[in-house]
């Protein structure tokens, strides 16, 4: 480029509102047509109040491309490298299961998060809009290219790799939860709510924070792969989180704040669902104790209560009517969770680490007091039948009860235990003559609010008393889950935790 | 004769667990059902008799279970009755 071009090259300021500005009237179709409401969502606001939606993250599709191909190009360059390496094996066998239970769980809903996003950049009702998610439609394509290709690189040492594709063609319980929150949340959703319910709350409230969070863990871990990886994903999560503040915005201007709250309070919860048993076992459990910087209930009082919820309060957002339900849950469900995921481990495609050597409980107890006599009591049941050589009482011969809505293993029992609920009784409701359960208040009103939304899914529980799985017996479930015996979650150490010295002595 | 599953815990366990029963069991073999897959597994076995709970009432360990009106997929909780 000579000097005299660069002269008279525009800055970026000058031309932006005009080249994101691609709306026009309509003379063929009427806007209905155009933005159908079941898929555009935003017919409660004027087309006119919807120009004023305005993305705080400006960039061009020039620079959009070339930040992402330097963000490939390092990070693709560095798996290269560390791909001839032993550095995988080096890695603490926790942490392993960390990244399989990411890849099997996360990679194919980024595929679909483009889904969600193609849908913004389609049927939302603003042009900036629809240029912004557009960048968010190509991000999540990458994520979801990206955390394919880095797990089939690490198929010669670890087979299960390979549920990072495959974990979506399974029927597995954990698949089961996964899958229905992110229909729920992206793929059956209109823009308008997709954008408050994904990009708002998922995004910006969990997990662009959580990956921050999981980078760091990477790298002093050592697996500067994942690391790599993370750090890449959650700079484009950063930029296209930010659709759902001026999304909220519009509503609330246009008198429609009623509506925004309905649908962050409806997937608030469901993200803490999915994120206490993501995430909550990974932080507590599975990362190796010299790796852990905070615990899981520090870091959500730190970023999710302080910051985000302060962040939708400055908005005139209300905090979710389960608020109390939510913060309560925060000291104990994970750990229930934990503990029914490590005893039914064969149905997972990762190795649950269980995380309770010695030294471990001390660490929970100091985190969470009272842990060893709630929690631990039980794990004492469990270490004592490992040391006495009888592996088969750790092992389940029934299944668990599932939320019909979150479709979690519903472990009200824990919250009776640890003080936080009275009754263990699975909620019910019954609509259209059949029944359904749910762990909680929160997972109840979700469905009864819209039950035409959830009432034709069934849980595996619902499955399994069908006669749809066959034998009706654990082995028929774990055929039904998509499990070879060889793919089955083992205990991470091989039990080295319960036979070393016993808390106390 | 009939089959009728159950949700139930024991108490002190973590989650709810899918239980069969046949509604001609009595409240004792009910209890020891839910038992079997929870005590000594999770929780700690103990020399107190074991009882089961539904909506509150402990039911007589002889009554039929299908004569308390349970249907499919109601909660009973097991627990050791200590008193």
């Amino acid at each position: 480029m000579t000097g005299e071009h660069a002269k008279t090259r525009l800055s970026r300021s000058d031309w932006y509102d005009l080249s994101r500005d691609t709306n026009w009237t309509f003379r063929y179709v009427t806007e209905e047509a155009a933005f159908p409401e079941e898929l555009s969502g935003s017919h409660r606001v004027s087309g006119e109040a919807w120009t004023r939606w305005d993305e705080p993250y400006k960039i061009s599709y020039r620079e959009y491309v070339h930040n992402q191909v330097t963000k490939d190009a390092t990070t693709y360059s560095l798996k290269n490298t560390i791909s001839r390496s032993k550095l995988f094996d080096q890695l603490d066998p926790g942490w392993k299961s960390v990244i399989l239970a990411h890849y099997g769980a996360i990679t194919m809903p980024e595929y679909l998060a483009a889904i969600g996003e193609a849908r913004m950049a389609r049927f939302g009702r603003s042009a900036a809009w629809r240029n912004t998610a557009t960048f968010g439609a190509l991000d999540e394509m990458r994520h979801g290219q990206i955390q394919a290709f880095f797990p089939y690189g690490l198929l010669d040492k670890e087979p299960r790799a390979d549920w990072a594709l495959k974990s979506f063609h399974t029927d597995n319980w954990v698949v089961l939860a996964v899958r229905h929150l992110f229909d729920d949340m992206f793929v059956a959703n209109d823009a308008v709510s997709i954008a408050l319910q994904l990009t708002f709350t998922l995004e910006t409230g969990f997990t662009n924070l959580q990956f921050l969070g999981m980078a760091a863990d990477a790298m002093d871990v050592g697996d500067l792969e994942f690391g790599a990886l993370i750090s890449s994903i959650q700079t484009d999560e950063a930029r296209h989180s930010q659709q759902g503040e001026p999304t909220i915005k519009v509503l609330i201007d246009n008198g429609h704040k009623e509506w925004g709250q309905f649908l962050i309070d409806h997937m608030f919860w469901r993200s803490w669902r999915a994120f206490a048993v993501l995430t909550g076992l990974s932080m507590d459990y599975y990362t190796p104790l010299e790796s852990r910087r905070m615990s899981f209930k520090e870091f959500i009082e730190d970023w999710v209560v302080k910051q985000f919820a302060e962040q939708f309060r400055d908005f005139g957002l209300e905090y979710p009517w389960y608020w109390d339900q939510f913060i309560n849950e925060i000291t104990w469900y994970h750990h229930a969770i934990h503990l029914g995921v490590w005893n039914y481990r064969p149905t997972v495609w990762w190795n649950p680490d269980a995380g309770v050597s010695a030294e471990e409980r001390e660490w929970l107890e100091e985190k969470y007091p009272g842990w060893n006599s709630t929690f631990g009591r039980n794990w004492d049941v469990i270490q004592d039948n490992l040391r006495s050589g009888n592996i088969a009482a750790t092992f389940p011969e029934t299944l668990p009860i599932m939320c019909n809505l979150c479709q979690i293993p519903v472990v009200r029992a824990a919250g009776v235990m640890a003080g936080a609920l009275d009754s263990a009784a699975p909620l019910r409701h019954t609509h259209n003559g059949r029944t359904y359960l749910f762990c909680s208040e929160p997972c109840k009103w979700i469905f009864t609010q819209r039950p035409e939304r959830f009432a034709g899914h069934k849980s595996l529980i619902d499955r399994f008393l069908a006669g749809e799985i066959s034998p009706p017996d654990l082995s028929g479930a774990l055929a039904y889950m998509g499990l070879s015996e060889a793919e089955q979650g083992r205990d991470a150490t091989d039990y080295a935790w319960a036979l070393g010295p016993v808390r106390g002595i | 004769m009939a089959l009728l599953p159950l949700s139930a815990h024991f108490e002190n366990d973590v989650v709810a667990l899918l239980i069969p029963v046949d509604d001609q069991d009595t409240a004792r073999v009910v209890g020891q059902k839910i038992a079997e897959h929870v005590v000594g597994h999770r929780v700690a076995a103990r020399s107190a008799p074991i009882r089961v709970r539904y909506e509150g009432r402990v039911l007589p360990p002889e009554q039929r279970i299908g004569e308390v009106g349970l249907g499919p997929l109601d909660h009973v909780e097991a627990f050791f009755d200590e008193s």
